[in-house]
């Protein structure tokens, strides 16, 4: 636990958390319409979020004045929340797989 | 794709297990509508203090308030698993009398609680209080005696499930579900006993009240959203299963050390704040994940359905949970920022959209699930006779009102943290002076706006509950098969 | 193609489930131990009931950064000392009445409950006593006749009578002196403390 935080800090540190779970869940959700559609806006827009994510870390980092373990724990956030959708998303066409065979193989009878 | 056909509607008779649902789901909207009620009462009272003063005092009515809550909801999820259950298990339901009388039991056992908290109110400083009246211990303030009581009701629940179960035929959903149940109740127990020391009572408290509404919970809902989607989306019950051991591995992974979030100021050791604030920036993990799949799923069946209004409480369901407890579970969780947000009104701000858009929503759209089949699977899509005008604004108006009190409660938090918190060192002159601050006052003030609201949608739920389908000529929308 | 790849399936999910939620299980009841050890009674960081004995300070310690307890020379609650079991017995009267009185679902205490009325954790500290000798008696006279002595500061929220006797409310006033000595890891951050005067 660091040192005190003042007014304003405490105002931007709830709104960069706020920021965080936002921009995070902003950049699965266009990272997922990317690989659906193959558009290059949404791939934009993905990174768009991925930046957002970045400065609500670095601004709720600042603000809370976080040192040692916490910057630890925002590098996880930052990290995770970048591979997570990656993750995700390869499970989902892992699990459908079977699925998505049954689907094409009854197209193609 | 889209071959909809409009046919007569099938009605069959309820099964056992849908009859006993249906008491609990009419049970529960009863207690939605106290909790509303004394909810609305406890608003009113921040804004003028001696209402009721010394006869229903704010400790009473906020009781009444938070705990018919969770009583409506606990029996929303045992409606659920009642109405569920045949159809998983492929098999009647076992012991149907006997969870009849476990209903009427279990009922009349909270009416004579609530009679208790209203008429009694508080005791003297002993035992008999805390078995007889009230434990006062926020949100589990159930006497000792109904405390013992509830835990058999939930064990015969349990009985009648597992029982019926093990007859019929197991699954993935079912296997998860039994052992969440048994967790629930286990749980339950570390709420029971007395101690003097407070920080031992908090540590325990804790134990039921995060590892239910924050693990097992989560997990019975996966489990009921689970056998929805295979019902209502016609989803790959392997796909389907499988994702529920995800989440169920996402959601105890981080939750259960979540718990640690709880433990940072009540006299538990200095780690809590590294394990709590390290646990808490994992717990939207599974939300993210929802979100990745939400999008895989659209974009390979799309959403069809043929309950709107279950749909449309489902989304709300989604949304709610991710900001409910998502983000304004993180916004103050980190001990950074809890330190001066813990105890003022951001819990309540951060409680009123989470326990609403995690729970409330999903238990509205089982209840409109089953109403359809009670109705005689009617038409519930698109296009009803009044244009389905009162689920829809029923709808906005509940969630517009919840959302409304959410933020007006967060401007009155944010208020608290700074007047008290920060610039009045905690005192209880700071305190009241964060009270009595402009921004404050006008929050409170939106608030009981917000919570008219929120009444007015709920009255409009139940008129639309009572009546929808019961006109209807056409039946249920066939929706289009899904692939396997 | 249409094999379901091993990272994707079923079984490995169950088990990473299972796994996971046993794994995670262990973790909280080894610390469970742990935290139940030092959170008893007579501990570092919750003393042993008969710190009601003596006088609590709360201070910035400079190691840790924050407010934390002191205990200091012996002040008698009521001006009786009290042994370990009649001060455990005193302090178990007091939170037996502030569960039987349902003062939770108003104030806050360790900064849980309801937010009607002002926190509870340090309010034997609170600076609104105006000093150590008038305090034990404002705070018993509070508690029994809250109608004619509530504290509520203009905002006219009243604290109403819960018919508590003297012996009860002594209780409480023993109960809230023991609260506010547990180490709370600086909750209240900055609280303002009532004067008292250090005799260390």
């Amino acid at each position: 636990m660091g040192d005190p935080i003042g007014l304003q800090d405490l105002f931007f540190g709830t709104m960069a958390g706020a920021g965080v779970v936002l921009s995070g869940a902003l950049y699965a959700l266009f990272f997922a319409l990317t690989r659906l559609h193959g558009s290059r806006a949404m791939n934009i827009a993905s990174l768009a979020a991925y930046l957002l994510l970045i400065i609500s870390v670095f601004v709720m980092a600042n603000a809370l004045a976080l040192s040692g373990f916490w910057i630890l724990v925002s590098a996880v956030m930052l990290i995770g929340y970048f591979l997570l959708p990656r993750a995700i998303w390869h499970l989902c066409v892992g699990t459908h797989a079977a699925e998505a065979a049954a689907t094409h193989s009854r197209a193609t009878q | 794709m889209s071959t909809s056909t409009v046919n007569v509607p099938v009605a069959s008779p309820l099964t056992a297990g849908q009859r006993i649902a249906m008491h609990y789901f009419i049970a529960a909207m009863v207690l939605f509508l106290a909790q509303i009620l004394f909810g609305m009462i406890s608003g009113l009272q921040y804004l003028m203090p001696d209402v009721f003063y010394n006869q229903l005092d704010f400790n009473v009515t906020r009781m009444v308030h938070i705990n018919a809550m969770i009583v409506w909801l606990l029996f929303g999820f045992i409606g659920s698993v009642y109405w569920l259950v045949e159809d998983e298990a492929k098999t009647e339901l076992v012991g149907a009398k006997l969870a009849l009388i476990n209903f009427w039991i279990l009922t009349t056992a909270v009416a004579v609680v609530v009679v208790v908290y209203l008429f009694v109110q508080v005791g003297p400083g002993e035992l008999k209080s805390i078995w007889l009246i009230n434990e006062g211990r926020e949100y589990i303030e159930a006497p000792r005696w109904a405390d013992i009581g509830i835990v058999v009701c939930v064990l015969v629940f349990f009985y009648n499930i597992a029982a019926t179960f093990m007859k019929g035929t197991w699954s993935g959903i079912s296997g998860v579900l039994v052992l969440d149940l048994v967790a629930l109740a286990g749980i339950y127990c570390a709420g029971m006993y007395f101690t003097p020391n407070i920080s031992v009572d908090q540590h325990w408290w804790w134990w039921v009240i995060h590892l239910w509404v924050e693990a097992t919970w989560e997990v019975l809902v996966g489990c009921i959203m689970a056998w929805g989607l295979i019902q209502t989306l016609g989803a790959s019950r392997k796909v389907v299963t499988t994702w529920l051991y995800i989440e169920v591995a996402l959601m105890f992974g981080s939750g259960i050390l979540g718990l640690g979030h709880h433990y940072f100021w009540i006299g538990t050791p200095e780690y809590w704040l590294s394990i709590g604030g390290f646990f808490s920036a994992l717990e939207p993990i599974p939300l993210v994940a929802m979100v990745v799949h939400a999008v895989y799923d659209s974009g390979r069946h799309g959403f069809k359905s043929a309950n709107h209004p279950a749909l449309a409480w489902l989304i709300a369901h989604a949304f709610g949970n991710f900001f409910g407890a998502g983000v304004w579970g993180f916004m103050h969780t980190l001990p950074q920022i809890n330190l001066y947000t813990h105890g003022t009104q951001w819990t309540a701000s951060h409680g009123h959209l989470a326990f609403f858009g995690a729970y409330a929503t999903i238990n509205i759209a089982m209840i409109y699930i089953a109403l359809q089949r009670v109705r005689g699977n009617v038409w519930m899509s698109g296009g009803l006779s009044d244009n389905g005008w009162k689920w829809k604004w029923s709808l906005g108006l509940l969630n517009g009102g919840v959302v409304g009190m959410t933020v007006a409660l967060l401007i009155a938090g944010y208020d608290q943290s700074f007047v008290e918190r920060a610039l009045e060192g905690s005192t209880w002159s700071g305190y009241f002076q964060a009270q009595q601050s402009a921004w404050f006052m006008q929050a409170m003030n939106w608030r009981m706006v917000f919570g008219c609201m929120t009444t007015v949608g709920i009255l409009l739920m139940f008129w639309d509950m009572l009546t929808i389908g019961t006109s209807e000529t056409r039946g249920k929308q066939a929706l289009a098969p899904l692939p396997e | 193609m249409n094999e379901v790849p091993w990272w994707s399936s079923e079984t490995l999910w169950r088990k990473t489930a299972i796994w996971v939620t046993a794994f995670m299980a262990v973790v909280l009841i080894v610390l469970t131990f742990d935290t139940v050890r030092q959170i008893t009674a007579g501990g570092e960081r919750v003393p042993a009931y008969n710190v009601i004995n003596q006088k609590i300070f709360y201070e910035v310690n400079s190691d840790r950064g924050y407010q934390v307890p002191r205990i200091g020379e012996t002040s008698a609650l009521f001006g009786n000392e009290l042994n370990e079991a009649d001060a455990e017995a005193l302090v178990t009267l007091g939170k037996l009445t502030v569960q039987a009185k349902n003062c939770m679902n108003c104030h806050t205490l360790l900064g849980n409950g309801a937010y009607y009325a002002p926190d509870l954790t340090k309010a034997w500290l609170d600076p609104g006593w105006v000093n150590e000798d008038l305090r034990e008696q404002l705070m018993v006279q509070f508690l029994m006749d809250p109608e004619n002595n509530a504290r509520t500061f203009g905002t006219g929220r009243r604290m109403p009578n819960l018919g508590i006797t003297e012996k009860e409310a002594h209780g409480i006033v023993a109960f809230l002196k023991w609260m506010s000595s547990i180490d709370t890891n600086g909750f209240p951050r900055g609280f303002k403390p009532l004067e008292q005067e250090d005799g260390a």
